[in-house]
């Protein structure tokens, strides 16, 4: 095997059905007889829903079959890491965030489906809507979900943070913000369902990166034994962590059940903006302190996390987040915070790097504005304080090997033309 | 992959073989596509609102994403020859609403006489937007945006608009009203537009600031058209046609008061962009705020007026 | 929304088939004749995922009603190369690495393709302009410019195409 591979280029497995247009992604499976579902989504961020009306949709000439929360009283909540999400809001509860699905529409084409979805009346009660985490931390705010608007409050400690501050010379305090972005991989998300009456197999073919969680997920969520439920992994068109969660696969599982037929539920890429996980927007305030040579002292963190309406990944990415609020330098003295906030905003989940670029952003705004006030090449700076093997991450793991942060600095400096000095 | 439904595979009965040239006539009801101007001014004045022109489709089916069941009635212009052309009469230039972003991109006599239009043309969407998308969508679609807008102002472009009873042409400047609205009425179609060949010292300068290189929708747009005199130094004539900051295309005519006349290199172009800046009044959108387009503005009229200054000494006369 | 026949000819086969005025040529070719290798990504014209060639030109399929295809010559990435004999620019995308998750890759390649044709030189500046109705969020653009150069290496020296086969 070695001999064969090692020191050679591999092909792409995958690579030549690819280029051919041949491999198959979710949206690419047809079977006959096959029907098409739209989701009909909340109307307002945060409100009960008062009253659902889908006489007129029914009546639509191809329209096959609507589902409310009504018709699935046994469906409980999923999520990763918490059961928080409804499969459909029903009457009386509540509507959270503008992907919160109310019914499920099953029509013979995709056209008579989305006709369909926009005859569905609904009366809601609105609610204040909370789009900012500071405001939902307040005692006031409204609740989103009972428990209280702040999920999760991670704290981190190292060293002796008074000392730190004590021992430096020059002390930078600030306050970073990030934004939602959403991953956009280039195929939304897609999946084709059918449930097999005889042995009581539900098939999904769905794009997932967690196949075997969101097995488990659809399972407990429906009342299905496990080995019930088949989650077939069809070629991926990205995912960058969006994949993660449940998108169209308990709604595929609900409609295939209610009609004895193969099932598609492809969205839109505006309702993929709006229904399916983002990057989390932090606030992140930093204080950073240094002596006067340059090595740094103390650097403690306060992360919040919005997390949007539902928790998804995020007790875990803001947590993460938290854990890298040094980047890869070296700091004895550290104390941190994190709060994941629900707020009425779309929910944040895992992308790309689970926390840490948001950090990098602060971080790496702190070390150049303290270069900047101590008089030493940020360059320099950076090298004098970059991790090496032994070094101890704020959360205490001993870096062993792999430490190759010194050397990307050079080279990333040597690239960008880097001559040294002050900006 | 047994996992896959059966019949999956049988893309292969449409793959291969030599491509056949495959003419036939249309159809049909719900959708016209006649060849010749008259023939579609007929079924215009047949349906009237009733019925949605489609040209290159590349504003139009992003506009009814997902709802194009809500259109009953179709009048497609692709069939009419004589709206593709791009041709030179007596001291006109006369384009066919149906030319395409890539051929006003390509046509040798735009890039000579309308550079600011050619080099519109070129910075649009994409490949595939350009080769779809039409100069009369364009004009006719009237989004404050549009690319297209601002350099045929500045080159004082005319419309004709035809309907079975009569033909009109109106000047650029009276043909939009507000974003997305013209004087265009429902039995009326744009037929052509026509330019006026410039005069030979006239120079002219696009600059279009976006997010992205390709695909931008524009943030801010600046056509400047300067005709010179004889001697290639006095200005003569100037348009300053700016688009995205306003609700239709806007020129900024005090610029042509404070330029005409006057001899180009004493011209002080500050003042020059703090006039497009001031008289200007954009909104904040998702694209920009309104101080950043202030601001761009009057950095772009500079750069343009730069431009047109090195221009105007590499050519010698 | 009516009912109504048209013809076309789609990677060489001539087809008659029956479409709707709310069908998109997008559609068309994917639910109809099952061509599932052109992909929607946006269906706004702003990926490039749904490119064809309709007519000689890069086109995206998604701002396309159906009817207007009606008479059109049309090919798909099913319609470039085939298992024995791959067309060189599939050759050099799979050769450069420049296939991640996929979806963008029929697309990407109708354009590279496409611009191949009209200019068999392309510098580096060139090739990201043919290209720039097409995105990739696997961000591997450098191995996509790199295939199309070596495509174009390739195309414009005789012997032409990969020597030995992947396998």
């Amino acid at each position: 095997m070695t001999e064969r591979y090692v020191g050679r280029n591999v092909y792409k497995v995958d690579a030549q059905d690819k280029v051919m247009g041949k491999a198959k992604y979710p949206d690419d499976i047809y079977f006959d007889n096959m029907l098409y579902l739209k989701i009909k989504r909340a109307t307002h961020p945060h409100a009960h829903l008062r009253r659902i009306d889908i006489s007129k949709a029914v009546k639509l000439p191809g329209v096959v079959k609507i589902i409310t929360a009504d018709d699935i009283p046994q469906v409980k909540n999923f999520g990763l890491i918490i059961k928080d999400q409804p499969v459909l809001v029903g009457i009386g509860q509540k509507m959270r965030y503008m992907g919160d699905a109310l019914a499920i529409v099953i029509a013979e084409t995709k056209e008579i489906a989305s006709k369909a979805v926009r005859l569905i009346e609904v009366e809601v009660e609105e609610l204040e809507v909370i789009s900012d985490p500071l405001r939902a931390m307040e005692k006031d705010a409204p609740l989103i979900h009972k428990d209280g608007n702040i999920l999760a409050t991670h704290y981190l400690e190292k060293g002796d943070i008074k000392k730190g501050f004590a021992e430096a010379n020059v002390i930078v305090e600030n306050e970073y913000r990030t934004t939602f972005l959403d991953q956009v991989p280039l195929q939304v998300e897609a999946g084709v369902g059918i449930y097999d009456e005889e042995s009581g197999f539900i098939k999904l073919w769905v794009a997932s990166q967690w196949l075997h969680d969101t097995q488990a997920d659809v399972a407990q969520s429906l009342g299905f034994p496990k080995e019930k439920i088949r989650i077939i992994q069809p070629v991926i068109g990205g995912a960058f962590g969006k994949k993660e969660d449940i998108s169209v696969h308990i709604h595929l599982a609900l409609a295939a059940i209610a009609t004895k037929r193969p099932v598609k539920l492809t969205y839109t890429r505006e309702e993929s903006m709006i229904a399916q996980s983002k990057r989390h927007p932090f606030i992140i305030r930093v204080k950073t302190g240094a002596t006067k040579e340059g090595y740094l002292t103390a650097w403690q963190a306060e992360v919040i996390g919005d997390t949007g309406a539902y928790a998804s990944s995020g007790p875990a990415v803001v947590h993460k987040g938290m854990y890298h609020c040094t980047g890869p330098y070296n700091v004895d003295n550290v104390k941190g915070v994190a709060y994941t906030v629900y707020t009425n905003n779309t929910y944040a989940g895992a992308m790309r790097g689970f926390g840490t670029t948001q950090m990098a952003f602060a971080y790496e705004s702190q070390m150049d504005i303290l270069a900047h006030k101590l008089g030493i090449d940020p360059a320099q700076f950076r090298l004098q304080n970059a991790y090496n093997i032994g070094s101890s991450t704020p959360n205490g793991q001993i870096l062993t090997h792999s430490v190759g942060v010194k050397e990307t600095i050079k080279k990333a400096a040597e690239i960008a033309g880097w001559k040294g000095g002050l900006r | 992959m047994e996992e896959f439904p059966q019949g999956l595979q049988n893309s292969k009965d449409f793959s291969g073989g030599d491509s056949k040239k495959c003419q036939r006539t249309v159809p049909c009801q719900g959708y016209f596509a006649p060849q010749r101007i008259e023939e579609a001014l007929e079924i215009l004045s047949r349906y009237g609102k009733e019925i949605k022109i489609i040209a290159g489709g590349t504003d139009l089916l992003v506009q009814y994403y997902d709802r194009l069941y809500e259109i009953n009635n179709w009048l497609d212009l692709k069939n009419i020859k004589e709206l593709k052309e791009v041709k030179i009469n007596k001291n006109q230039m006369i384009i066919g609403a149906m030319v395409t972003h890539t051929q006003l991109e390509s046509s040798e006599d735009i890039k000579t006489y309308y550079p600011v239009l050619s080099q519109a043309a070129a910075d649009i969407g994409s490949p595939q937007i350009r080769n779809r998308g039409t100069i009369g969508g364009n004009i006719v679609n009237a989004s404050p945006a549009g690319d297209l807008l601002s350099p045929l102002m500045a080159y004082d472009a005319q419309f004709k608009l035809q309907s079975n009873q009569r033909e009109m042409i109106v000047p650029a400047e009276e043909f939009f009203i507000g974003p997305k609205k013209t004087i265009l009425q429902p039995n009326q179609l744009l037929t052509r537009i026509i330019l006026p060949l410039p005069e030979e010292k006239t120079y002219g300068c696009w600059i279009k600031i976006g997010k992205r290189k390709a695909l931008a929708i524009a943030t801010i747009i600046l056509a400047l058209v300067v005709k010179m005199a004889e001697d290639n130094k006095t200005v003569k004539d100037v348009r300053t046609c700016l688009g995205s900051v306003a609700p239709t295309p806007i020129e900024i005519k005090e610029v042509r008061k404070k330029m005409a006349g006057k001899n180009f290199n004493q011209l002080d172009f500050a003042e020059l962009g703090q006039i497009v800046e001031d008289k200007i009044s954009p909104i904040d959108d998702i694209r920009g705020t309104r101080e950043y387009r202030k601001d761009v503005a009057k950095e772009i009229m500079i750069n343009a007026l730069e431009e047109i200054d090195s221009a105007r000494r590499e050519r010698n006369y | 929304m009516s009912k109504l026949t048209i013809g076309f000819i789609i990677n060489g086969q001539k087809k008659t088939i029956e479409t709707t005025t709310s069908t998109r040529l997008l559609d068309l070719i994917r639910d109809d004749l099952h061509l599932t290798g052109t992909k929607e990504g946006c269906g706004k014209g702003e990926c490039g995922a749904c490119t064809v060639i309709m007519n000689g030109e890069l086109v995206a399929s998604c701002l396309i009603l159906a009817t207007q295809s009606d008479g059109a010559v049309i090919t798909t990435i099913e319609g470039i190369g085939d298992n024995e004999c791959l067309d060189p620019v599939q050759e050099a995308f799979i050769e450069t690495g420049a296939v991640q998750c996929g979806f963008c890759t029929p697309g990407m390649i109708l354009a590279a393709k496409k611009m191949l044709e009209e200019n068999p030189h392309p510098d580096e500046e060139e090739i990201k302009r043919g290209i720039s109705g097409n995105l990739c969020r696997c961000t591997g653009y450098q191995k996509i410019i790199d295939a199309i150069k070596l495509a174009a290496n390739r195309l414009s020296s005789k012997n032409g195409g990969r020597s030995e086969k992947d396998d």
